[in-house]
């Protein structure tokens, strides 16, 4: 490292200039800053202010910067450095857009953008510009696990893009439940017919192709490393292990057919009841003609009873709607009146589930004489050689019932996603489980599952936004889904495989921190081996070796910090964000003393929700408190409580925390920072005691990203509460 | 029960859907309806009559043969093609009525007493003899089905109209002899016969 | 921008909605030189116009600060903003693409500020609150707008207006003499993530949108809801001003409809849900949502959410596309139809009409390479020669999690092409 030579940039445009005193800032930079180099520019983001600065990094060995001049939001064009370390002095969104107008409020307008440059100004003096992790994974083999549609179209697009692909399959064939399809859902228009499942070319295409070794018969017996660098041992079923490495890793175990042995009420069990799996094979085995059943009968009525066992109400079933099965029966429905026009078809069903062109479809069954009765089936017996069809009518508003000679119950999917890591090791369910990845993770073998035992990710922006970097669920064991959705969704999760390799090999995080080059630093030296860091990362990112000492996998992290915010003994640090990066900016703040009537509340706002909604209530003009100071944070969660006490030593009034919505409808992108925030601040309140302070100075909020008039709101409420229990007592001894 | 009606009931035993496809003027369409009701709610008689025309196409898939037959609903139809236009799966739904009623009629299956059925019956035979309305005629026989009383009242409340009318040419009190047919008349009835022979036997319709 | 700076290497991305970002992010942070264009001055598309998500009641923006943060960060990754692509020739892997390029009559000097929408008067419905509100002719679309630049309205130009707004500027950024440009790209495959836009709810005939003030489209009730939208995110009916308390939801208004749209809009069940719970937030118990329907389409695990407001007890459920809508004389509405479930005739009073509006693909009046395959309804299949990909709701309708996942695996797609195209020169 180069040594290092700071300098700050003040600009004076956009009312900078009008509403504050720059010449005194230049001072406070040189003096209290101690900036090697201080300049002041009517206009910095203009091409001339840009150059000047650029100027100044080629010409005169600038390699820190801050920029005093608007929100680090606004004009990253402009000031785009990157060989550079650099902070910004929010003096436009932050001050003088917020600060209410009129000359009563110049000295603490004067005062807070005073205090920002100082914020910058320290707070660069602990930057470094990272590097990139040294750590080697440049392992670029995607490994796929799971041979259905979702697993084959994953491994074909990653090897077609030019990618090593292992894929392993725990059959001795590929293809999943596509392959026991007579035929599929039309994924293209015309809307109107079924169509050829297209496995067999399809697993031909993967069997052949160059790029991709497949092992079948075998499962994974263990999963160890980190994005770029995974090793994985397979077991085959005849006892043979094989050990390969890989970059990352694509789950497509699918899902298992409901257990039609659950639904005896609606005939699950009985000769002539099957499932849609098991009317598959019927019409696989008709090849085309009619359809016969087990018996060898032909079938001259069949009953299709959708949501069998699922959307359950009770408990006792799937909760949730598999999605595909609508148009599954529709599809089956249509097997029957194009071998024989005369069978009696009868799907039945209480909100008939065909979005987009599905309705071609659904329309098309109708024109083949399909019936569609909304009803909802209380029960189904075997009558003679039939079965009767007992249900409620809801358009005609009466129990009745239908004899038939076949019964097809849609029931749902049932993800295969291993083991449910949340779960308490003593429960008897998880011991049954059986893993899938067997991930020697300290936190648990499998991916973690959202809710009904689906891997998704809980984002809607984000589908692959997994909790475990690197490695990707995709197809219906992430979310019901049909074929055409899994095969989206494989080629989808392909891309971010790719992205995965990429990024690890050359120590960049993932998304949604995609690019940061930072990564955790820990000194071991001072650790207590506590293992808040191990158990409270968000990624399973850290494990611990034989001594309990984290082990950090730099290329499964991050960049969150919640580790730093864990840390105890203040150990875990990035290079441009650490405990230094803020504390300093804490104690840069200027203290006014007890008797000035002047306080002061640090705010801690959460960089992707809580600040941009401060940046835009300055947008919008809403004015709030100039006590107030605010530092953006990368999470919640990577607050460490020695900033909030220190603040406190130091005489700060109190100390507000900004951060995402939490609980079941989490908002946070790094799980759960905000709620690990509110936690460990819950914990504060004896310090608070001790140090006689009143628990209101710590206070923690849920903010989202629409908040602009309510982060003002906020902060203004809290000032006048901070006014009201009076100025902290600790001022003058920090 | 009618000859039609047990040759009928005997070839489609419980496939009233099919019989309604292959029997009713654009009862192909029928299982088109999706069951969202706007041609329920779109009537202008819906407060009157006792089936909307989407729960008559529920009924005709659940095979209520009888039901659906006897009912007077589809007899109320105005034509006024509110359901039609509004249909999203764009069923022709007052053709289907009419075809409905129009069936349920030829079985001998229609409500009795139902007006609209009433008066559909003595137009018809009305103008199927001379090939022409014989308005004088038609009027009277309306205004007198009920009995001579009734039918006295009727005409002498509508008297001042009647005179009117004849007045403006519109009605010609000389057609209560007889009134004006077509020319060949022999050769209009072998057309109406011919064309419900046809007719029936697309629709399978034998006695 | 110069046409020389992209290659057959570079994937062209059309439509800067959360589709067409994705795609585009994607791309480039798997290295790709990529271009993104869209026809508004700002990105973000509709997506940025919803006040929340359904069923995380999560805001939009949320993730497009992230993606704007991405795209802030990523050097391989151009934006041009008012531009539209008029033209595309050639074949998969070597595309030449003709962009047209109107004037924003504001440079790259612009800082936000805001001084020449302060300096001018005239003002025009604001299309980011879908005319709900008005907008200055000078103005920054919205809050999240990127580029933060402001606009001049085409409108503003030869007025007095202009001349303020430029004489505001201390920046020099105003620039009234900026002409509509035609520029060529050399590109090597092209996503389409086009969008969607609403049904044109007018022609909805009994339903009165174009009659009845307190009848309007779910895209706009989601300004209402919006803090940042024209009634501070008060649920107010725009004839009165009154609170809307008791709403009613039509379902499938345009959709599944031969007569408009013939496909299933997807989303529009699960939007109506989501918006039940803006009337329970804004007025706890004292407020009624009725959702007037065909088929709830709550599908996979939404289905928790539609049993979650099911409970709730504010809002009622009535199988029935509602026949036709009145007008009484407090501008409220009366709904007509038959509930079929059971058959029940209804004639029902509500404060204020959501219309769950369809979703008909943008580009549909748009002509589209003649290479392009559309199915019945519009939506962008691809290109024959397999260079083009249609990716989110250009593709088909989607929600917001279906349409990143599409676009995710566009990208690759198109990777793909400009990999065998590279591989090609190579050899």
């Amino acid at each position: 490292m180069s040594e290092m030579k700071t300098a700050a940039y003040i600009c004076a445009g956009c009312g900078i200039g009008d509403k504050l005193d720059v010449a005194q800032m230049e001072k406070v930079a040189q003096k209290e800053g101690k900036m090697a180099l201080v300049r002041r520019h009517d206009f910095l983001c203009s091409p001339e202010g840009v150059a000047l600065i650029k100027g100044d990094i080629e010409n005169e060995g600038v390699s820190h910067v801050v920029i005093a001049a608007c929100s680090r939001r606004a004009k990253t064009e402009a000031f785009d450095f990157p060989t550079v370390a650099m902070s910004r002095a929010n003096l436009r969104e932050g001050v003088i857009w917020i600060v209410a107008e009129g000359a009563e409020h110049d000295e603490v307008r004067q005062e807070m953008a005073e205090d920002y440059l100082r914020m910058g100004c320290a707070e660069l003096k602990k930057m470094k510009l990272p590097a990139g992790n040294p750590n080697k994974a440049d392992n670029k083999t995607i490994l796929v696990v799971g041979g259905g549609m979702a697993g084959m179209t994953a491994a074909l697009e990653a090897a077609e893009t030019g990618y090593q692909v292992v894929l392993v399959e725990k059959t001795g064939e590929l293809g999943g439940w596509a392959a026991k399809l007579w035929k599929r859902v039309p994924f293209r228009q015309p809307y109107r017919e079924a169509q050829e499942t297209g496995v067999a070319e399809l697993a031909a295409r993967v069997g052949a192709h160059p790029n991709i070794k497949i092992h079948l018969n075998s499962v994974i017996a263990s999963t160890s490393g980190a994005p770029g660098r995974f090793n994985v041992e397979l077991a085959q079923e005849s006892g043979a292990t094989t050990t390969l490495t890989a970059g990352a890793i694509i789950q497509a175990t699918g899902a298992s057919n409901y257990d039609i042995a659950r639904l005896p009420e609606l005939g699950g069990g009985l000769a002539n009841v099957v499932d849609q799996a098991g009317l598959e094979a019927l019409a696989k085995a008709a090849n085309g003609q009619p359809i016969k059943r087990a018996d060898g009968r032909e079938v001259k009525s069949v009953v299709f009873v959708q949501c069998a066992g699922q959307r359950d109400e009770g408990g006792a079933h799937l909760s949730y709607c598999s999605g595909h099965c609508c148009a599954t029966s529709i599809k089956q429905a249509m097997y029957f009146k194009d071998a024989n026009p005369a069978v009696d078809t009868v799907v039945m069903y209480t909100d008939l589930r065909v979005p987009g062109m599905g309705e071609d479809f659904y329309r098309s069954a109708q024109e083949k004489g399909v019936i569609f009765t909304k009803g909802r089936a209380s029960g189904v017996t075997a009558a003679g050689d039939v079965c009767k069809v007992n249900f409620r009518d809801l358009i005609l508003d009466e129990e009745v019932s239908l004899d038939a000679d076949l019964v097809v119950l849609a029931t749902g999917q049932v993800p295969n996603s291993g083991v449910n890591i949340d779960l308490a090791d003593d429960d008897p369910a998880k011991a049954q489980q059986v893993s899938i990845l067997n991930l020697n993770y300290r936190q648990g073998k499998d991916l973690p599952q959202l809710t009904h035992g689906l891997t998704d990710s809980h984002f809607i922006c984000f589908p692959y936004e997994t909790r475990r970097t690197g490695i990707y669920a995709a197809g219906p064991v992430r979310r019901p889904m049909d074929l055409l959705q899994a095969t989206e969704d494989a080629t989808g999760a392909a891309l971010k495989a790719i992205q995965a390799v990429e990024n690890a090999n050359i120590g960049r995080a993932a998304h949604p921190r995609v690019g940061d080059l930072s990564y955790p630093m820990v000194r071991l030296e001072g650790c207590t081996q506590c293992k808040r860091c191990t158990v409270e990362c968000p990624f399973g990112a850290i494990d611990e070796d034989e001594r309990r000492f984290p082990v950090f996998n730099e290329s499964r992290c991050r960049r969150c910090g919640t580790c730093m915010g864990a840390c105890p003994v203040r150990v875990i640090s990035f290079e441009n964000y650490s405990v230094d990066t803020v504390g300093n900016q804490i104690k840069a703040v200027d203290i006014p003393d007890e008797f000035s009537e002047k306080p002061r509340i640090l705010l801690l706002a959460c960089e992707n929700d809580a600040y941009p909604a401060l940046d835009m209530a300055g947008l919008a003009h809403h004015t709030y408190s100039a006590f107030v100071r605010a530092i953006p944070v990368r999470c919640l969660g990577s607050v460490n409580t020695i900033w909030i006490t220190d603040a406190l030593n130091s005489g700060y009034d109190g100390v507000m925390m900004m951060g995402c919505k939490h609980g079941e409808n989490y908002q946070c992108h790094f799980v759960k920072g905000s709620e690990l925030a509110t936690y460990r601040m819950s914990k504060i309140d004896d310090t608070l005691k001790q140090l006689g302070l009143e628990v209101e100075r710590v206070a923690s909020y849920e903010v989202a990203i629409t908040d602009n008039a309510r982060v003002a709101a906020l902060i203004n409420d809290y000032a006048a509460k901070i006014v009201e229990i009076g100025m902290s007592p600790m001022k003058g001894f920090g | 029960m009618s000859a039609h009606n047990s040759q009928a009931v005997e070839r489609y035993r419980n496939d009233f859907l099919r019989e309604v496809e292959e029997r009713v003027e654009e009862g192909q369409w029928v299982k088109m309806c999706m069951q969202c009701g706007v041609c329920a709610g779109s009537c202008p008689f819906g407060p009157h009559w006792q089936h909307s025309p989407q729960k008559l196409f529920m009924m005709i898939r659940a095979g209520k043969r009888q039901e659906v037959l006897s009912s007077d609903s589809m007899w109320m139809c105005t034509s006024c093609y509110n359901c039609v236009v509004r249909c999203p799966r764009q069923l022709p739904i007052t053709h289907i009525m009419h075809g409905l009623a129009s069936y349920a009629h030829r079985l001998g299956l229609a409500p009795k007493s139902q007006p609209t059925r009433e008066f559909a019956t003595m137009f018809w035979n009305n103008l199927a003899k001379k090939g022409r309305v014989n308005e004088l005629k038609l009027t009277l026989a309306l205004y007198f089905k009920d009995g001579l009383v009734s039918g006295i009242k009727t005409a002498l409340g509508m008297q001042s109209i009647g005179l009117g009318m004849v007045k403006a040419k519109r009605l010609n009190p000389m057609e209560i002899l007889g009134g004006h047919g077509l020319k060949d008349l022999k050769g209009f009835h072998a057309i109406i016969a011919k064309a419900r022979e046809i007719e029936d036997k697309k629709k399978g319709l034998v006695s | 921008m110069k046409a020389s700076i992209a290659t057959n290497q570079t994937i062209l991305v059309v439509g800067g909605g959360i589709g067409g970002m994705t795609a585009a992010l994607e791309a480039a942070e798997c290295g790709k030189q990529v271009i993104l264009v869209e026809k508004n001055p700002t990105l973000g598309g509709r997506t940025a116009l919803l006040y929340r998500y359904f069923p995380k009641m999560c805001h939009p923006t949320c993730g497009l600060e992230i993606n704007l943060r991405r795209l802030k960060g990523n050097r391989r990754l151009r934006v041009l903003t008012q531009a539209e692509v008029t033209e595309v020739s050639g074949r998969n892997g070597d595309y030449t693409v003709k962009l047209k390029l109107s004037p924003r009559y504001v440079n790259e000097n612009c800082t936000a500020c805001g001084e020449c929408a302060l300096a001018v008067s005239g003002q025009m419905p604001n299309p980011y609150d879908y005319g709900l509100s008005q907008i200055k002719l000078a103005y920054l679309p919205h809050a999240m707008a990127y580029p933060q630049r402001y606009v001049l309205d085409p409108a503003i130009i030869g007025t007095a207006d202009a001349e303020k707004a430029n004489s505001a500027c201390k920046y020099g950024a105003i620039d009234l003499a900026m002409k509509e440009e035609t520029i060529e790209l050399k590109v090597g495959s092209v996503i389409w993530a086009t969008g969607w836009k609403p049904y044109d709810a007018a022609k909805i005939q009994p339903y009165g949108y174009d009659r009845f003030a307190n009848v309007i489209t779910s895209v706009e009730f989601e300004r209402l809801a919006d803090p940042h939208g024209p009634t501070g995110g008060k649920l107010l009916r725009p004839s009165d001003g009154a609170p809307a308390k008791n709403i009613a939801f039509i379902q499938c208004a345009g959709s599944r409809d031969e007569n408009h749209l013939r496909h299933c809009s997807r989303i529009c069940c699960m939007a109506s849900l989501k918006q039940t719970q803006y009337v329970r937030e804004a007025y706890g118990d004292d407020c009624k949502s009725t959702i007037y329907y065909i088929d709830i389409r709550a599908i996979d695990r939404f289905e928790d959410f539609y049993r979650k407001v099911q409970q709730d007890p504010t809002v009622g459920f009535v199988k029935s596309k509602v026949a036709r809508i009145a007008q009484n004389e407090n501008g409220s509405l009366i709904l007509h139809g038959v509930d079929t479930e059971g058959y029940h005739r209804y004639a029902t009073e509500h404060d204020l009409v959501v219309l769950a509006i369809g979703m008909e693909p943008e580009a549909n009046g748009i002509k589209l390479p003649d290479d392009i395959v559309v199915d019945s309804s519009g939506f962008i299949e691809g290109s024959k020669d397999g260079g083009q990909f249609g990716a989110g709701a250009a593709a088909s309708p989607t929600d917001v999690n279906r349409s990143v996942q599409s676009a995710t695996a566009a990208a690759l797609r198109a990777i793909q092409v400009v990999h065998k195209t590279a591989a090609v020169e190579v050899a």
